[in-house]
């Protein structure tokens, strides 16, 4: 119990405090899923044709790509690490798998490729995403250089790679039949597919680690405190490791069944996801200091910002609205829990 | 004074005095290989200095004009960086200053209230992120992305629908003297824009070597708290250089308008990418304390000369790869020399 008491403190330097029914994470997440629960109540009276049934669960099953990508970045998060990469690995490991698949003898360049049967184009793809997420570990682990300068350099990396391999523009040719069977494959209904399935289980797994297993727990004691996590014995470079491995590997993931979806590798694909990514773990309550937040958490970010900028549509409001409300809302995200923190904690 | 210094200097160990070296020269090194391994690149094709060669007289002059935003932010940069804060909505910042300077000017505003008046607004948005940074006490990374998307989108918007940049509203037309500031030769074939730059960076240089605003940027970034318990107003330090990036942000909207005679609120996208590659490139230590306006502006020229004389050599596609493998290059080389640095 005290162990969860330490790691849940975003500051790292409390007192001992009276057991309480709540702890912060818990008290954050619910003011987080209280938001969405009211922005939903709010953009269904005032937005016109918002409360539908199928509109609500597209509301989930549009953004199955961030939502898997804020899994990786909220583990980093808690554990005090950016990872903006994710994005240029979703353009790299989708523009690598449809290469791969590619039949070898094609007209041009780039309706040539590997020839490799889909299933070991894809997992040759999942190595190349991986292959960057052990570049992120190695920079910032062994060369100490901060993750978010490490990460933007990997972002650029990875879809620089993309584009020249798809010479700035996409492969969409030569692709066995069989390529675009995962991305488009319908679970329950026209609206759920595989890669929704894979998001939610991505979730339940990730939320199985965090607050079930020991790797979960030594994430958040790695960014409370990293001093204490080093000098009781935790091996916090190869955890970090670890963890941009796992993120990498989701990224790849969504890249791959991205580019199944669509029957193409676009280079530009994925293009400010890191960063939409970022926005819901934010949203969330994680915090950006480490030690403090939860994929529940992120979820319900994730409603939020689908919630906003579904509504803005709704309401009309030109597209360019949307920078400025994802401003606002992570502004404002981020002042009302360090109030509601500062507050309980006084 | 110069007895001591003369004295450690001698005093210490050679390793440390050689990494001393290369950490005060190797940037000129760079500059000087960049350029001669694109002046020789071509040379089956092409005479030395002829026209086509990197080295000819009209690319070269083409190159500084186009350098001249990256020139102008380079130094302001630097400074916050060696406070040890980050500034990730330059080119946001960038954007709207050239929104809001193609607005005026279209309007009819005469060249220098425009030019006031968008320098205005540029530090106005650096002081809501000094905002943000120091009375929020927001992490900066965090901050400034946030005035990232906000700059952004309001540039967006300023700019009507169904138009991707200010070139003409209605009736209204650019003045006849909207890109003179970008591209008139004013002086050895350069615009006044690219004078701009070397002015701001001389008085920046002047500013770190000779003012109290060097000294106190480099103590807040290199012990805040010692600084602070010294007497430095730190909070007040960080505000004002977030104002003078804001400032050269905008000086930098406005070469970029001027140049290409067009308000457009994509313009200074991925500038913040350029700004840390420059400033990593000229060897400041991103964790503060430590790093020299003249060396961001030397590598400044060096990324303008990689970017522009690469196009003769390979694709454009392969701009981005480049640019993410020499930001990765430059940090493990800036770690690698203030390793040593350490050790010796």
């Amino acid at each position: 119990m005290t162990m969860t008491k330490i790691a849940t403190r975003a500051d790292g330097q409390g007192q001992p405090r009276a057991r309480r029914p709540l702890s912060d994470e818990a008290l954050i997440t619910s003011m987080v899923a209280c938001a969405a629960v009211v922005l939903f109540v709010l953009a269904a009276l005032l937005v016109p044709n918002f409360y539908q049934p199928l509109n609500v669960l597209n509301l989930v099953t549009n953004n199955w790509p961030v939502i898997s990508l804020g899994i990786g970045v909220t583990f980093l998060l808690v554990s005090g690490n950016f990872d903006l990469s994710v994005g240029g690995i979703v353009a790299l490991s989708g523009v690598l798998a449809v290469w791969f698949a590619q039949s070898a003898e094609g007209g041009n360049a780039l309706s040539t490729g590997w020839g490799m049967p889909t299933w070991l184009a894809m997992g040759c793809a999942l190595v190349g995403a991986l292959a960057i997420g052990a570049l992120n570990a190695l920079f910032v682990v062994r060369l100490r250089i901060p993750s978010i300068i490490v990460t933007l350099g990997t972002m650029m990396l990875a879809r620089g790679i993309a584009q020249v391999i798809t010479q700035g523009s996409q492969r969409n040719t030569n692709l066995p039949a069989d390529f675009g069977f995962l991305g488009n494959l319908s679970v329950i209904g026209n609206s759920v597919k595989f890669p929704v399935v894979v998001m939610a289980v991505l979730l339940l797994v990730a939320i199985f680690i965090e607050r079930r297993t020991v790797f979960g727990r030594l994430t958040f004691w790695t960014g409370a405190n990293p001093v204490a996590a080093r000098l009781s014995g935790i091996d916090r470079a190869r955890h970090v490791t670890l963890l941009y491995l796992l993120s990498a590997g989701v990224a790849g993931i969504v890249g791959i069944l991205l580019a199944s979806e669509f029957k193409s590798g676009f280079s530009n694909r994925g293009l400010l996801m890191e960063f939409d990514a970022l926005v819901i773990a934010l949203l969330g309550g994680v915090a950006i200091a480490g030690g403090f937040g939860s994929v529940i958490g992120m979820f319900f970010g994730a409603i939020i910002l689908a919630i906003v900028t579904s509504a803005a549509t709704g309401l009309v409001l030109s597209p360019d609205w949307q920078f400025i409300l994802k401003a606002l809302a992570v502004f404002l995200a981020i002042v009302a829990q360090s109030w509601a923190l500062a507050r309980r904690n006084k | 004074m110069t007895d001591l210094s003369n004295h450690t200097r001698s005093s210490r160990h050679l390793g440390a005095r050689v990494s001393d070296f290369l950490r005060n020269y190797y940037i000129y090194f760079v500059l000087v290989a960049v350029v001669a391994v694109l002046s020789v690149a071509n040379l089956d094709q092409f005479a030395l200095f002829e026209r086509g060669n990197f080295l000819n007289k009209r690319n070269i002059i083409n190159i500084l004009r186009v350098s001249a935003p990256l020139l102008m932010l380079a130094g302001a940069f630097t400074l916050l960086m060696v406070s040890g804060y980050i500034d990730l909505s330059v080119g946001s910042t960038m954007s709207l200053s050239a929104v809001i300077y193609a607005l005026l000017a279209i309007n009819g505003v005469p060249f220098l209230a425009c030019f006031v008046l968008t320098v205005i607004a540029g530090m106005g948005l650096g002081a809501v992120n000094g905002f943000l940074v120091v009375r929020l006490k927001i992490t900066p990374v965090i901050a400034t992305l946030i005035t990232l998307s906000l700059f952004k989108g309001i540039a967006l918007l300023l700019v009507q629908d169904g138009v991707s940049a200010i070139k003409s509203i209605g009736e209204l037309r650019m003045p006849g003297w909207f890109n003179d500031y970008g591209r008139d030769a004013v002086l050895l074939g350069l615009p006044m824009a690219f004078w701009v730059a070397v002015g701001v960076t001389l008085a920046l240089i002047f500013a770190q070597n000779r003012t109290l605003l060097g000294k106190y940027a480099a103590a807040t970034g290199g012990n805040p708290v010692a600084a602070r318990l010294s007497g430095i107003n730190t909070n007040r330090v960080v505000f004002g250089l977030y104002m003078l990036v804001g400032a050269a942000a905008a000086l930098a909207g406005i070469a970029r308008s001027s140049f290409m005679s067009l308000g457009d609120p994509l313009s200074g996208d991925g500038m913040e990418l350029s700004a840390i590659l420059v400033v990593l490139i000229g060897g400041t230590a991103f964790s503060g304390g430590e790093g020299r306006v003249l060396r961001s502006f030397v590598g400044a020229l060096i990324i303008m000369a990689l970017t522009v004389g690469m196009l003769t050599l390979v694709p454009a596609y392969y701009q981005t790869l480049v640019i993410g493998a020499a930001l990765l290059a430059a940090a493990a080389s800036n770690h690698l020399i203030s390793r040593k640095e350490g050790m010796a």
